[in-house]
């Protein structure tokens, strides 16, 4: 296989690591030595070639290739059983309404969060349950770090660089999550959003740190979701109160009851729909009075639509917790669902 | 043993863009200033726009607005920046 990218020589593994991170190649962390074997192996599982085009960074004009994603997957520590879920996070990354520059160069400091769905969880080990949002398993873990590594030696996606995040947050090593659906009650969200429930896809969203709550002392769906919608509200009002792509990550203890009320995914998303509201004046109650004006009485919904809340199933078996995740800024950048092994332009 | 690995960037690939040349003189010359709309810019560009014209004698300064201020400045703003001597990318927080 022939690959393009430029070649260089170091003496041995340790030398490599300083190599890379001299050069800012990484994102602090020790990186696998990209081998052009190892790459090779990797486009080679995916069946691509190494000057395929995955897509063009469309603010800065880049040519995005399989190799150079290949490089950098491997890097992050990915197997080549792992490359088609990141050239599909690419890929629903390079499209045009998550609109990838101003999502990640935004002092806002979003992260670039990955939803697995479909066979390929299983394939490549990715472990839905314990720790679901965290460091479960070596696939959710090295997928996610992917994309960073990818955003950073391709796009100069770098602290100070492209990326002027004031904070960002923890989720910008890694983020990527699978959902449970072996034990959830519901579609998948790839089911949902893109009508096969066979197919495996990757939903990418631009989203901002997880809120974790906490309600193990009800049953009854609505007072569940109260506490979700509680979550939302409050990142309306101390963050942003444009309406966008949230998540909520619902665990096997809190399933348990909707599915024995009947509750459906759509059920919540209207319930959290028709609920997720601030007024303006309540910014004055935190400090923000500068801004309400003459619209404090306006009203404004976390979700444009019922169906722009993504619902998931994930978390260990244990616990009344619950995930929210909100969008980096409202509806700028939409969640995009992208089936995996779909090309583009062919 | 050595190791051989791969460049993981895009090398010495060459930016599409590049900058402008400066103009030799602002005298006379029409700017605009593309902003990209946030609340607290406002200020910062009106006395932008009053030290070209007033300290160093621009003709006119063209203030426009992006509609998103995430994303790039449309074409229809490019149209009228043809217009225009220089233009100053209005990034503001």
């Amino acid at each position: 296989m022939q690959l393009a990218s430029k070649r260089f020589t170091v003496e041995d593994p340790v030398s490599a690591q300083e190599f890379f991170h001299s050069r800012g190649w990484t994102d602090g962390l020790p990186v696998v030595p990209p081998t052009a074997d190892a790459v090779a192996a990797h486009l080679a599982w995916s069946g691509l070639p190494p000057d395929h085009l995955v897509g063009i960074e469309p603010v800065r004009q880049r040519a995005i290739t399989a190799e150079k994603l290949a490089v950098n997957a491997v890097m992050a520590g990915c197997l080549p059983m792992h490359f088609p879920v990141v050239v599909t996070a690419v890929t629903a990354m390079l499209s045009e309404p998550f609109l990838l520059h101003g999502a990640t160069a935004s002092t806002g400091g979003s992260a670039v969060l990955l939803i697995v769905n479909g066979p390929i969880r299983l394939e490549v080990g990715m472990d839905a349950t314990f720790n679901a949002a965290g460091p479960s398993d070596r696939a959710t873990t090295c997928i996610g770090r992917a994309v960073r590594l990818i955003l950073g030696n391709l796009l100069e996606v770098k602290p100070g660089g492209i990326d002027r995040s004031t904070f960002g947050h923890p989720g910008k090593i890694s983020f990527c999550i699978a959902e449970d659906e072996e034990h959830s009650p519901w579609p998948s969200l790839a089911t949902e959003r893109i009508g096969d429930p066979h197919v495996s896809a990757v939903t990418a969203l631009a989203a901002m740190a997880p809120r974790q709550l906490m309600n193990e002392w009800t049953t009854e769906p609505t007072e569940i979701l109260d506490t979700y919608v509680a979550e939302i509200t409050a990142n309306m009002i101390n963050y942003s109160l444009w309406p966008g792509n949230y998540v909520i990550v619902i665990p096997p203890q809190l399933r348990t009851h909707f599915e024995r009320a009947g509750w459906s995914k759509a059920d919540i998303r209207r319930y959290v729909f028709d609920h997720a509201f601030i007024h303006r004046r309540q910014w004055a109650g935190v400090g923000k009075g500068a801004v309400v004006g003459d619209k404090g009485d306006r009203m404004y919904r976390a979700l444009p639509d019922p169906d722009d809340l993504l619902v998931v199933a994930a978390g260990g078996p244990a616990g009344g917790f619950g995930l929210v995740i909100p969008p980096w800024l409202g509806h700028k950048s939409r969640a995009v669902t992208v089936p995996v092994g779909a090309c583009v332009d062919c | 043993m050595t190791i051989e690995v791969l460049d993981p960037t895009h090398g010495d690939e060459p930016d599409p863009f590049a900058l402008a040349p400066r103009l030799d003189d602002v005298a006379g010359a029409t700017i605009g200033v593309i902003s990209n709309g946030k609340q607290g810019t406002r200020r910062f560009f009106d006395a932008l726009a009053r030290e070209l014209i007033d300290t160093w004698g621009a003709a006119d300064v063209v203030r426009v607005t992006k509609p998103n201020y995430s994303a790039p400045a449309g074409d229809e703003i490019f149209d009228r920046a043809k217009q225009w001597n220089a233009l100053v990318a209005g990034i503001g927080d």
